[in-house]
């Protein structure tokens, strides 16, 4: 387990002030990553909000930082992690990306990383959409949710209609060694895990969920909260993949997900048999879970 | 001497610069460079790591990931594979990273063709790489280790493009002197990187600019104008080393020309028959081969071409809606002389030593003209 104590000691490996948005937790994940990590850690990041962090001339970060692209991060951290083989150094070689890099854009790279199982954690940070461009639609972007591409209007009053990619799934599916869900409102579960990838060789994959203020319109206090609550409800589920063998980390409360709805201004315009649709397909996946299927739930 | 194709002279330049890592994808007709590695590797013989990846995208972007980390880098692509990749060009540049990248010049879709022409190499013009065009398989190899020299060098720190012509160099076999270990050791130790992925001395990089995108940008054309002495220093050491002499431009037959053909790549070889077959008759014709495009050394092609009254520019590539790329580039640089331009060889036609004659006689005539040689 995570001393909390020990944490609090631990070196920062990012500065405070950086151009993050009041309340991201996509920056808090990083700050996480470098508790975890220590600063014998490179990050290689793709195009998306945690860009704009480090911005010429300035930086919030203490340990290497390569961007090239949106649609590469793992091929770049797949030559970094060659790179630093061929010369004899052990370096974490860490992927920082979106969910509209990774399971869109980027979802080749991905793969082909996972198949080749190169020597990368990969981390996702998953808001659920574009955020960077101003809130868009992605394939992880929950059914229901408004974006601005998925808005609602007098003849969609839905929002998106699409369910999201199961990414930790697929990614073991794609040969991930271990492969992982986690949330930034469980601090120290999330910290585990990445300590534990830090000691596996091969790719590592972990679907970070990072709440996103200006983009699910929650209030910047309830940031902690809205994270905490959708894993309390059921909506995120937190498991990690090992060859094939799932474990559930944090078992949900299953608290009602109108309560976790209703702090999102995404949501707004749901009804409530909107809701209730929701709210039956969570149970229903959960069923299948608890059953012992994981492989057979649909949207996990 | 030892008979080698264009594609296996790279792999033999790559396993003598000692690369430390290889990320490949394959495309005809470069695939026998990554095969040769590849069968060095199962055998032993080349130390580097070598990786096939899922694209030619991803291809680049490893490349530039183990650049960043200081890992001498290799690799090669063609054609669509360029074009797929063509993103990651400025990035590599833009980053100032190191690296050699070998493109087997092959015509662009659609249609397709696998014949070769220079539509792929030129359209990466523009993404800050020094490029060598090679006309010959010695050249290629000779090419791919100054290369390293060039592009690891603290005053450029640039990637380098080396173009072979797809088939006619790729998979054609030709007398080739394979350099000493020994020697290649000698002339391109490794260069460390100022700024790289170093974890001692973390630094942020090829992050977004607030203000000071052209600082950057003119720093790239500075590096590159800059790396025109490098260029000339490396193709003076190699001289001296193996007595292969190589310069930005061949001039064939120059002197007291009065109608010159300017082009690059493996067509060449067929237009110097041509001059040849003219000069024997009394004919004062020449011809100028571009190898080094970028840099474009402007003070020495227009000193090779002082008392030109009329050159013809020979095209593999086309600018729809303007005229032949290379044509568009030069014609700029000889205001007081004559320009004209013929588009051949696209896709891999034939362009024949009778038809590089009519062109001479073309040129003789003093009439600027535009023609394809369909």
């Amino acid at each position: 387990m995570v001393n909390v104590k020990q944490l609090a000691k631990k070196k920062e490996l990012i500065t405070g002030g950086t151009f993050a948005c009041t309340g991201c937790q996509a920056i808090y994940g990083l700050r996480l990553v470098g508790m975890a990590l220590g600063k014998d850690t490179v990050i290689i990041n793709a195009a998306g909000c945690m860009t704009l962090t480090a911005t010429h001339p300035y930086t919030c970060y203490k340990t290497p930082w390569l961007f090239n692209a949106i649609e590469n991060a793992a091929s770049t951290a797949t030559g970094v992690a060659k790179g630093f083989e061929a010369q004899g150094k052990k370096v974490n070689v860490v992927c920082y990306a979106g969910d509209g890099s990774t399971s869109e854009i980027g979802f080749g790279a991905v793969s082909g990383a996972a198949y080749r199982n190169d020597n990368i954690i990969y981390i996702c940070y998953n808001n659920g959409n574009y955020a960077n461009t101003g809130h868009q639609v992605s394939a992880e972007t929950p059914e229901y949710a408004r974006t601005l591409t998925s808005p609602i209007g007098k003849k969609n009053k839905f929002g998106n209609l699409l369910p999201r990619k199961s990414l930790a799934k697929l990614m073991a599916q794609n040969g991930a060694v271990y492969s992982a869900t986690a949330s930034t409102s469980y601090p120290h579960d999330f910290i585990e895990k990445l300590q534990k990838a830090s000691k596996i060789k091969g790719f590592k994959f972990i679907d970070l969920l990072t709440p996103c203020e200006p983009g699910w319109l929650v209030k910047t206090n309830e940031m902690f909260k809205v994270g905490k609550m959708i894993v309390d409800s059921g909506m995120w589920p937190v498991y990690e993949i090992e060859n094939k063998k799932v474990t559930i980390n944090i078992k949900p409360a299953m608290t009602p997900v109108k309560d976790v709805l209703k702090m999102q201004g995404r949501y707004k315009h749901l009804n409530a048999s909107m809701i209730n649709y929701i709210q039956k397909k969570v149970k229903k996946e959960w069923e299948t879970i608890n059953s012992g299927k994981f492989w057979e739930s649909n949207d996990y | 001497m030892e008979l080698l194709d264009g594609n296996q002279c790279a792999a033999w330049g790559a396993r003598l610069a000692r690369v430390q890592y290889v990320p490949c994808y394959p495309i005809t007709p470069q695939t026998e460079i990554i095969e040769t590695i590849a069968q060095w590797k199962a055998d032993g013989e080349f130390k580097g790591l070598f990786e096939q990846v899922d694209s030619e995208h991803s291809v680049l972007s490893a490349a530039l990931g183990s650049a960043a980390t200081g890992a001498r880098t290799f690799t090669a692509s063609s054609s669509q594979g360029l074009l797929l990749a063509h993103e990651i060009f400025p990035n590599i540049s833009g980053t100032r990273l190191p690296m050699v990248y070998v493109n087997v010049s092959r015509a662009v879709s659609a249609p397709i063709s696998l014949w070769c022409d220079h539509s792929d190499v030129l359209s990466v013009r523009d993404f800050g790489w020094i490029m060598l065009v090679c006309e010959t398989n010695q050249e290629v190899l000779d090419s791919v280790i100054m290369s390293y020299k060039i592009s690891e060098d603290k005053k450029i720190v640039l990637p380098v493009l080396v173009n072979m012509d797809g088939f006619v160099h790729s998979f054609t076999r030709e007398q080739v002197v394979i350099p000493k270990q020994k020697m290649v050791d000698k002339f391109i130790p490794k260069q460390d990187l100022k700024i790289k992925l170093d974890v001692r001395n973390p630094k942020s990089m090829a992050v977004p600019v607030l203000h000071g995108y052209m600082y950057f940008r003119s720093q790239v054309h500075r590096a590159m104008l800059d790396s025109v002495s490098v260029i000339k220093k490396v193709h003076s050491d190699w001289y001296k080393l193996t007595g292969r002499k190589y310069d930005f431009f061949e001039g064939y037959k120059l002197s007291g020309a009065k109608e010159v053909i300017v082009m690059m790549g493996s067509y060449t070889t067929i237009a110097k028959n041509a001059v040849d077959q003219l000069r024997k008759k009394g004919r004062k014709v020449g011809l100028l081969r571009i190898r080094v495009l970028r840099p474009f050394n402007e003070i020495l092609f227009k000193k090779m071409l002082k008392g030109v009254k009329h050159v013809g520019v020979v095209d593999q590539s086309i600018a729809p809606g303007l005229s032949g790329i290379l044509f568009s580039e030069v014609r700029g640089m000889l205001p007081s002389v004559k320009v004209s331009n013929y588009i051949g060889g696209l896709g891999g036609k034939d362009v024949s030593d009778k038809e590089f004659i009519e062109i001479f006689d073309d040129l003789k005539k003093g009439k600027e003209v535009r023609k394809w040689l369909m």
